[in-house]
């Protein structure tokens, strides 16, 4: 969500603190993902000040089959500034999705999203990831 | 119209598709994958977010925070309680389903708790005696108890004796007719409280024949009336009235002297 570690640990401390306080005034929510759901705009909050990326349009790409060897070469916390460079609440839903602990009713929830938008951004995140990776990763045999 | 909306809401459940394997508990989803399984496009959808997950799983945690997870579920599984059983549709409709049959099985059972051979005719003998006026009967001015030689006399019918809790009171008129199975009824109509007296042959075994005796009074109910029934030589005595089993209870108590 955030591309920044020191920032996540600063976020993720400033929720659990809250949910301390809150279990001590006997005033915890009784709905499932209220924490989740303040952590994530605590993520929002902190990015707010931050340099914004240009709203440029981005290129676009359909998955392709060998997207995954490309995947691999990857590095990690490039991956992670890639999907926090997006605009939310598209980075919120590529975040929640490829966490991989939710299902999509639950990231609908968090990322209070319908169905219809969770899908769309999906979608255009991951055409958008492919034209990354093939700008990053060009495929000689693609055509 | 509604095909393409469906269609399309197939699309998007796609699109959101679990990246690794776990057990789907929302069936649209389940429906969604399993007429995606198989396609090119979805195949590749699946291997690239599995692939995208793999290299997220491995952004590094600052380990202060890592330890907060590293036993447990970012998601705990959530257990289905009572209460979400419960609310679930199907469950509510059995239930109601059971509790309606066990109420009919109970009411079956307390209204047939009493029941007493002969009490299912001693019930239709109340029915007509509701719907008996007196010009159906001929006019008799005289003691019940002396109803029964008429009774032997006249239709050939034995033991049909009035108890003598019920043999001295005044008659307005008498009548034999046969029920709807045949058996011959003799029913007596007393000016006390306008009670309608009716014998009728005791049930017997379908097998041996024989006389399915009770002991004491018995009392059935029906459309208002109230029947006290006894049976005696192979003969039930019924004396009916309007009203409830206290309007009965003083003359049953104890026999005349």
């Amino acid at each position: 969500m955030l591309g920044d570690s020191r920032k996540a640990q600063e976020v993720f401390h400033a929720t659990l603190r809250e949910a301390a306080m809150r279990a001590a005034r006997g005033e915890l929510p009784s709905e499932p993902f209220w924490l989740f759901r303040d952590a994530r705009w605590r993520c929002l909050e902190a990015t707010k000040s931050d340099l914004q990326p240009e709203s440029v349009e981005m290129d676009e790409g359909d998955v392709a089959p060998n997207a995954e060897s490309q995947i691999q070469r990857l590095d990690p916390m490039q991956l992670a500034i890639w999907i926090s460079a997006a605009p939310d609440p598209q980075r919120s839903a590529l975040a929640l999705f490829y966490l991989d602990e939710f299902d999509y009713q639950d990231i609908l929830d968090i990322a209070e999203l319908k169905l219809s938008e969770l899908s769309r951004y999906l979608a255009k995140g991951r055409r958008q990831l492919q034209a990354w990776l093939d700008s990053k990763f060009p495929q000689s045999s693609k055509v | 119209m509604k095909l393409l909306s469906l269609m399309r809401r197939q699309r998007s459940l796609l699109n959101c598709a679990p990246i690794t394997a776990r057990q789907l508990a929302d069936r649209p989803m389940r429906s969604a994958i399993s007429r995606a399984d198989g396609s090119a496009e979805f195949t590749d959808q699946q291997n690239f977010d599995r692939a995208v997950a793999r290299v997220v799983g491995l952004i590094s945690i600052p380990a202060e925070s890592a330890e907060w997870f590293s036993e447990k579920d970012l998601v705990p599984v959530s257990k289905r309680t009572w209460k979400n059983t419960l609310r679930n549709p199907a469950v509510l409709a059995i239930s109601f389903a059971v509790v309606v049959i066990a109420g009919v099985f109970v009411f079956n059972f307390v209204s047939h708790l009493n029941d007493f051979p002969g009490s299912a005719t001693a019930r239709k003998l109340l029915a007509v005696a509701a719907s008996t006026r007196p010009v159906m009967l001929d006019p008799v001015d005289a003691e019940a108890g002396t109803l029964s030689d008429l009774f032997f006399m006249k239709h050939g019918l034995e033991h049909y004796d009035v108890p003598e809790q019920f043999a001295d009171f005044g008659t307005i008129g008498c009548r034999v007719f046969e029920d709807d199975e045949s058996r011959r009824v003799a029913q007596i109509w007393v000016s006390e409280k306008r009670m309608q007296f009716f014998l009728f042959p005791a049930e017997r075994d379908s097998k041996t024949g024989s006389v399915l005796r009770f002991p004491g009074w018995r009392y059935v109910h029906q459309e208002g009336w109230t029947g006290a029934v006894m049976e005696h030589s192979g003969v039930c005595f019924m004396a009916a009235v309007r009203g409830s089993d206290k309007d009965l209870q003083p003359y049953l108590s104890q026999p005349k002297e």
